[in-house]
C-alpha cells in the first residue's frame, strides 16, 4: 500500500488540505471557511480528498499541521506557518528570497535561503490594518464580495486615501468618502494602499531581495498585488493557487519526515 | 527541583523571599521607626543616585519596582484602568499607570499600595517619562521632588555633561541638607558606595557565570535575582544574599547544572521582562531547551562604579546608564553578549510602555545579526500590561524562531 502525507493549515479565516504522494506530488488540495472549528473544518476537507482519491486513514502516514488551529489538530507534528509557507513557497519558486504573506489576520515578511530555510521574518503586529480581515471589513462595508474587490479596485481613476491604521477608523472613513459621493473603485483602491503601505514597512524592517514572491489569500487580489508592486519597486511573482501554499509547505514536510 | 518541571528552583530563594519581604515591610512600618529617628522615606526611580540617599539616612523604595509586582500579582489590569479613568493615557507607561492607579484606588493594590513618601526623587537616565510621572505624584501627594537631568549621551560622557550633573548633584546635598536636617558625612557616602560596589561586582560575577555550558542562569532567574540589586542596593544583606547565591550558582556549574533541563540554544534577551506572562512566556522556550543566558536589563544594576570623589563617581556611573545612551553602543553591548555567551541567537522584546528601551531595537537588531550572524527575533508586549499581549501571535513568531535555530 502507498504512503501518503497530509499538511493542513488551519488559519483565522480558512482551513486548507493538501495531499501529497509517496514522491512528494502534490495529489489533491481542499480549502474552505475555518467559521467556528477550524479543526472539524480540516478533518472534514481530508476526509472528502481521501474518499474523493479512494485513500484509506491509514496509508496516511505522516500529517503536519500549521496556521491557528494547529495546537488543537492531531498531527504528529506541529509547525509554524512561517516555516510550511518558506517550504511551499521554495518548492514552486526555488528562486525565491522574500516571501510576502498576507492571510486573514497576520500579515508576514520571510527572507528565505534557497531550498526554503528561513533566515529572518518580520510580522504585523497586534493590529488587523494590513491583513485579509481588514479587507473583509472594508468589502463589507461597501457591500462588495471580498473577491470582487481586487477586480474593482485595479479600475480606479483616482485613490482615495484611507489614513487610518485603525480598522474601525478606518472603516468611518471609508463611509465618510461614500457619503462624499466616491466610486466604490476609487475607494477600494485606496484600502488595497493603505494593506500595501503596513506591509512595505515589514519588507523594509527585513530587507528586500529578489525574487519576490506575493502568497496568502490576498495574494489573489489584484489591487493589493498592484499597490505593494507598486511600493516595494519589484515585480511579485504569485503562485496559482496562494492560499495553500502554507499548507503544501506542510504536506512536504511531513514528506520529508516519513 | 519539582517534577515535571523544565526548570531547576534556586535553594536561596527561601532567603530572597525573606530579604523582599523585610525590605517592604520595613518601608511600611517606617512611619512607627523611622520618625523617632528622623529617617525619612523616599520614591525614587530606578536609576537614581541611592547611596546619597543612604547617606541622609532616607529610606527608598521603588515604584518601578512595585509596578513589576502588581503585575506578577495580576493587579495591573485594574489598577491600569483606575489611572486611565482619572485620564491618564493608555499609551503612557504601565508601571507609571499602574502605580498612579494604586494611589488613586490602594483597596485593588497590592499591600494596599507603596507607604506614603516623605520626598520623592527622579532621574531621567533610564527614561523621560518618569520626569511626568514624578510630577504628577508630587502634586497628587504634595511632597518636594527632586529631579536629576542627566543629558543623553550621543558618544562617550563629555567633561562638559559631567560637570552639568555634578552641579546638580551639589546642588541635591543642599536640598537634602534642608529636607533632613543632616549634614552630608562624606565618609559615610564613601561606605555606601563601597557597599554599592561590592554588591554590583557580585551581581555582575554571578550573571558571568550563566557563560558556562549548560547555563545555570536563565531569563526568569536573572529577572527574580535582580530584585536585591535594584531594591536594597548598598545594604548589607543584599551583599549577603548575592554571596549565598554566587556559591550555589557556582555548584550548579561546578556540577554541570543547567538552570533547564536540557539546554540546546542559548538566547539573549533584550527589554524588560514580560513580568505579566514571565513563566508562560519563558515555558514556550524551555519545552524546546532554548534558554536565556544573559539579558540586557538585569545587566544594567551590573555596571561597574566609575572613579573620583564620590559625587564625581556617582555623577559619571548614573549618566552611563546604557539607556541614556546611543543606539551604537548598545549594538556593541549585544554584540559583546551574544559573543562572550555563546549563544546562538537573541529575542527583543518589543516593549510598548518602554519607549526609549523600544524604540531603536530595529535598528539594532539587524546591526547585531550583521556583525554576529545570529538570528534575532521581535515580540510585541508589554512589560506590566497583560492587555498588550497577544498568545497566539507571540507563539506562532517563537515557534518559527526556534524553527529556524533547531533542526526540525
Amino acid at each position: 500500500m502507498e504512503d501518503f502525507f497530509v499538511g493542513v493549515d488551519i488559519g483565522s479565516l480558512t482551513a486548507k488540505v493538501v495531499l501529497v504522494d509517496a514522491q512528494g506530488q502534490a495529489l489533491a488540495w481542499a480549502v474552505d471557511r475555518s467559521g467556528y472549528s477550524g479543526r472539524d473544518v480540516a478533518q472534514r476537507l481530508t476526509q472528502e480528498i481521501l474518499e474523493e482519491k479512494g485513500i484509506k486513514v491509514e496509508q496516511i502516514k505522516v500529517t503536519v499541521a500549521t496556521g491557528y488551529g494547529r495546537v488543537t489538530y492531531p498531527a504528529e507534528r506541529e509547525v509554524s506557518e512561517i516555516t510550511c509557507q518558506a517550504k511551499g513557497i521554495a518548492h514552486f519558486f526555488p528562486g525565491a528570497r522574500t516571501v510576502i504573506d498576507i492571510g486573514g489576520q497576520d500579515s508576514k515578511v520571510i527572507k528565505v535561503l534557497p531550498g526554503g530555510k528561513v533566515i529572518d521574518f518580520a510580522m504585523n503586529d497586534k493590529c488587523a490594518a494590513g491583513t485579509g480581515r481588514f479587507l473583509e471589513v472594508m468589502a463589507g462595508a461597501l457591500e462588495v464580495s471580498l473577491e470582487e474587490v481586487g477586480a474593482l479596485a485595479v479600475k480606479a481613476e483616482e485613490h482615495k486615501a484611507i489614513s487610518s491604521f485603525c480598522t474601525v477608523f478606518a472603516e468611518s472613513e471609508v463611509i465618510s468618502h461614500v457619503s462624499a459621493g466616491a466610486l466604490k473603485p476609487d475607494i477600494l483602491a485606496g484600502v488595497c494602499d493603505s494593506v500595501a503601505a503596513r506591509v512595505s514597512a515589514l519588507v523594509e524592517r527585513v530587507g528586500l531581495e529578489p525574487d519576490v514572491v506575493f502568497t496568502g489569500g490576498v495574494a489573489k487580489n489584484a489591487g493589493v498585488a498592484k499597490a505593494l508592486s507598486e511600493q516595494i519597486g519589484y515585480p511579485l511573482l504569485i503562485p496559482e493557487n496562494p492560499q495553500i501554499t502554507a499548507a503544501l509547505g506542510a504536506a512536504l514536510l511531513a514528506w520529508g519526515m516519513g | 527541583m519539582v517534577e515535571g518541571k523544565k526548570y531547576r528552583q534556586f535553594r536561596v530563594n527561601k532567603h530572597l523571599k525573606r530579604l523582599m519581604a523585610k525590605h517592604y515591610a520595613l518601608g511600611r512600618y517606617q512611619r512607627y521607626w523611622g520618625r523617632p529617628l528622623h529617617r525619612k522615606l523616599a520614591w525614587i526611580t530606578s536609576g537614581a543616585p541611592v547611596e546619597l540617599l543612604r547617606a541622609f539616612k532616607i529610606y527608598s523604595v521603588y515604584p518601578e519596582q512595585y509596578g513589576a509586582i502588581c503585575s506578577t500579582a495580576k493587579a495591573t489590569e485594574k489598577l491600569c484602568q483606575a489611572a486611565e479613568a482619572a485620564g491618564y493615557s493608555q499609551d503612557l507607561c504601565s508601571y507609571a499607570r499602574s502605580h498612579i492607579g494604586s494611589i488613586l484606588r490602594p483597596d485593588l493594590a497590592p499591600m494596599q499600595g507603596l507607604p506614603k513618601p516623605d520626598l520623592l526623587v527622579a532621574c531621567n537616565n533610564i527614561c523621560g517619562t518618569v520626569l511626568k510621572w514624578y510630577e504628577a505624584l508630587a502634586h497628587l501627594l504634595k511632597v518636594p521632588l527632586l529631579v536629576l537631568d542627566t543629558p543623553y549621551l550621543p558618544g562617550e560622557l563629555t567633561e562638559h555633561a559631567h560637570q552639568y550633573v555634578l552641579e546638580q548633584l551639589q546642588n541635591m546635598v543642599r536640598q537634602l541638607e534642608n529636607l533632613t536636617g543632616r549634614k552630608l558625612d562624606m565618609q559615610d557616602l564613601k561606605r555606601q558606595m563601597a557597599r554599592s560596589a561590592e554588591m554590583t561586582k557580585f551581581w555582575r560575577e554571578i550573571r558571568e557565570l550563566a557563560q558556562a555550558h549548560p547555563s545555570p542562569l536563565n531569563g526568569p532567574d536573572l529577572f527574580i535575582q535582580m530584585a536585591p540589586i535594584v531594591a536594597v542596593r548598598g545594604s548589607q544583606e543584599g551583599i549577603d544574599y548575592y554571596r549565598k547565591l554566587k556559591a550555589e550558582t557556582e555548584e550548579r556549574v561546578r556540577r554541570g547544572e543547567g538552570a533547564i533541563l536540557e539546554e540546546k540554544t542559548r538566547l539573549v534577551w533584550d527589554n524588560i521582562a514580560i513580568w505579566p506572562k514571565l513563566f508562560n512566556f519563558t515555558k514556550m522556550f524551555t519545552e524546546r531547551g532554548a534558554c536565556f543566558v544573559t539579558d540586557t536589563y538585569s545587566g544594567g544594576w551590573a555596571a561597574e562604579l566609575a572613579s573620583g570623589d564620590p559625587l564625581e563617581s556617582l555623577a559619571a556611573t548614573y549618566t552611563n546608564i546604557f539607556l541614556n545612551r546611543s543606539p551604537e553602543f548598545r549594538a556593541r553591548q549585544m554584540i559583546e553578549l551574544v559573543e562572550a555567551y555563546e549563544a546562538d541567537g537573541f529575542v527583543m522584546h518589543s516593549n510598548r510602555s518602554c519607549k526609549p528601551y523600544s524604540l531603536v531595537q530595529e535598528v539594532i537588531r539587524r546591526r547585531v545579526m550583521e556583525k554576529t550572524g545570529v538570528p534575532g527575533l521581535m515580540v510585541e508586549a508589554d512589560m506590566a500590561d497583560p492587555r498588550a499581549y497577544a498568545e497566539e501571535s507571540v507563539r506562532t513568531r517563537v515557534e518559527a524562531f526556534l524553527e529556524t535555530l533547531q533542526a526540525l
